[in-house]
């Protein structure tokens, strides 16, 4: 299968003007929108802080992805390792009473040199084998911090809160986050226009011919990879000392693989391989994803999964792709739906009239 | 030790038909099905909802199963992933992922997640060999997943919706200009991979707990199952059931100076071999490039 394009397909990138002035948008739009969230903590309601703190979580942990699955079009499904041991090390650095500026630090300096360690083999594998496998090295994680009691009894984790009050580190830990995506922005903008940027992209389109081209592609895998594991491990070690209890599987845990997905969704729905489309996807997904938690905790699991479906199936191209189409030439858009929408219809009735109701 | 080989030898069986309707989506269609799962713990409730409301015979309880589920198969491919079955393979993992999602979370809010599991008469019999013990049921259990493997490896190779199966799997574009319906063999391929899961789902009923939270877990399982041993025909999946079941039994007896390093981590292990599997022999233990 000549499925080396995995995550997009896009037009080959070429620097031109309409490029540069796309690139000067994103980054606008992105800062704006980074702002406007800025906002937030002048409600001065906690639960609505907590909700878009979730929000510039997510936003960054799609950002991360998207340097390895978006880019270089690589879609690994175990990103939450790195999330997962971003937290473990702070919340491990916390217990022995060590600085929680340590913990960040080592916590980044680890989930990359794992990203090293575990990329070398796994970056060699294609497809589907790369996101199973990268699946895996994320359970087995989970699995190790469960079973070898890390932190705690079976890996349950529970601080001491902050030496501030709690309406203070609220606040704190939403500006590190929002931060944390700004600066993850920017560096997206920065490398979408680097010799990095550009080789990955080159691999994510026909690795082969990148391989072939002098790209040294294995090596560039490799530093996307580590790349995409950076911003992940400080959102996870922001998270520990944020939530102060949490477990290592399950619903909510720092390796729950659900995490995973919902960072390739939003990634996805946005517009993968795109600066502004992580975090447009991060606030729309994590949006419903909170706003059904709060108004049906019953129906969430499944209202998700159709949200998924939905997503896949009617977006699969992303909403900026889809608005870069729709800028270039509207009827074309309309057109391309409203035959798919004819033709589901013919299906519909063809079915019926060969098999009756 | 004789226990553990027992042990091994009946697990290996079990998981084979957990792989093996994975397998079959996999290899014809290219569709890593993450909701592969979901199906088999639908298959579960339904065995279990037809052994303990309907009061049928266990073994046909079985064969309900393995019809739920291949109307369930058949729809959820025409409906969802027929639209998408071109795409580059992420979306079908999202797809599946998102279906897998949604059919978890209903069987949690219509059946709870409590565990279950089928209780018969016949849990408790079983006979000793060598010191060993065999449970009857995981026995049979075991006997019929052999069976539907090789009856499923004769119905691709003998029938002739096999046949156009095996055709659209090597060629999609070559067996459509023969006169094949791509649509309708896909939603055939797809009806039994689901109607395996199913059987899959029931026999673990009567062997294991089960929950709606199990689902990932087979999921997890079924790849790595197909992925060590290859694609290429069903009994690759036995090789790999074999070989994943026999990292789970032997793997808590590992330990270095009184640390058992091997317990609580079947699941790593299990990943650590099928990557070195992978990287040794990309097309797995029995693999071949295509399905056959």
């Amino acid at each position: 299968m000549a499925q080396s394009s995995a995550a997009t397909e896009q037009p080959p990138a070429r620097a031109t003007r309409s490029d540069s002035r796309e690139l000067r948008w994103s980054v606008g739009i992105g800062v704006a929108i980074l702002a406007v969230i800025g906002l937030a903590p002048l409600t001065g309601n906690q639960a609505t802080i907590s909700f878009w703190t979730f929000i510039a979580m997510y936003i960054v942990l799609a950002q991360g992805w998207n340097f390895i699955g978006g880019f270089a079009g690589y879609p690994a499904f175990g990103n939450v390792a790195f999330f997962g041991i971003g937290a473990y090390t702070v919340a491990l650095i916390l217990e022995r009473g060590l600085p929680y500026w340590l913990g960040l630090g080592l916590g980044l300096v680890i989930a990359a040199v794992f990203a090293l360690v575990v990329g070398l083999p796994v970056l060699r594998l294609k497809g589907h084998y790369f996101a199973i496998a990268t699946l895996g090295v994320a359970e087995a994680l989970g699995e190790f911090a469960a079973s070898k009691n890390v932190g705690g009894t079976a890996g349950e984790i529970s601080l001491n809160p902050p030496p501030i009050n709690y309406v203070e580190s609220n606040n704190l830990f939403f500006y590190g986050f929002l931060v944390l995506a700004l600066v993850v922005l920017l560096g997206t903008a920065w490398l979408s226009r680097s010799r990095m940027g550009y080789a990955l992209v080159a691999i994510r389109e026909n690795e082969l011919a990148a391989e072939a081209l002098g790209i040294p592609t294995f090596r560039y895998k490799v530093g996307a990879f580590v790349l995409s594991a950076l911003p992940t491990a400080i959102a996870g070690g922001l998270f520990a000392y944020w939530q102060l209890a949490f477990d290592p599987v399950g619903e909510g845990g720092a390796f729950d693989p659900n995490i995973s997905v919902i960072m390739i969704l939003m990634a996805f729905l946005g517009g993968a391989g795109s600066i502004l489309g992580p975090v447009l996807g991060g606030i729309i997904i994590e949006y419903l994803d909170q706003y059904t938690l709060v108004a049906s905790p019953m129906l969430h699991g499944p209202l998700l999964g159709l949200l998924i479906v939905v997503v896949t199936i009617f977006l699969p191209q992303g909403l900026i792709r889809l608005t870069r189409e729709l800028l270039r030439s509207p009827e074309g858009v309309k057109l391309q739906y409203s035959m798919r929408f004819k033709q589901g219809v013919r299906r519909v009735t063809r079915f019926i009239a060969s098999n009756g109701v | 030790m004789a226990q553990y080989v027992i042990n091994w030898l009946l697990l290996g069986c079990l998981y084979a038909a957990v792989g093996v309707g994975f397998s079959l989506i996999w290899g014809i269609m290219n569709i890593v099905n993450l909701a592969q799962g979901s199906l088999l713990i639908i298959g579960s409730y339904a065995a279990y909802w037809a052994y303990s409301v309907l009061h049928i015979n266990l073994f046909v309880c079985v064969l309900v199963a393995m019809a739920a589920l291949f109307v369930v198969g058949w729809l959820v491919q025409y409906v969802a992933i027929n639209r998408v079955i071109r795409a580059p393979f992420l979306v079908t993992f999202m797809l599946t992922f998102g279906l897998d999602l949604l059919f978890s979370n209903l069987l949690q809010l219509w059946f709870t997640a409590d565990y279950r599991s089928i209780n018969s008469p016949l849990s408790d019999v079983g006979l000793t060999l060598l010191g060993a013990r065999i449970p009857l049921l995981n026995a049979l259990v075991a006997v019929f997943a052999v069976i539907l493997t090789a009856l499923l490896s004769v119905f691709l190779s003998r029938t002739r919706s096999g046949r156009a199966i095996l055709a659209v799997g090597m060629d999609r574009d070559a067996a459509r200009l023969m006169g094949i319906g791509l649509a309708r063999t896909y939603a055939l391929t797809f009806a039994i991979g689901a109607a395996l899961a199913g059987a899959a789902g029931a026999m673990i009923a009567m062997v294991l707990p089960f929950s709606p939270s199990s689902t990932g877990q087979y999921t997890l399982f079924a790849f790595v199952i197909v992925a060590l041993g290859g694609l290429g025909t069903p009994w690759a999946a036995l090789a790999g059931g074999m070989t994943f079941a026999f990292a789970e039994v032997f793997a808590p007896l590992v330990s270095v100076g009184g640390f058992q390093v091997g317990y609580g981590l079947q699941v790593g292990i299990a990943f650590v071999m099928l990557v070195l599997v992978l990287i040794l022999r990309p097309n797995g233990l029995l693999g071949k490039p295509f399905y056959s």
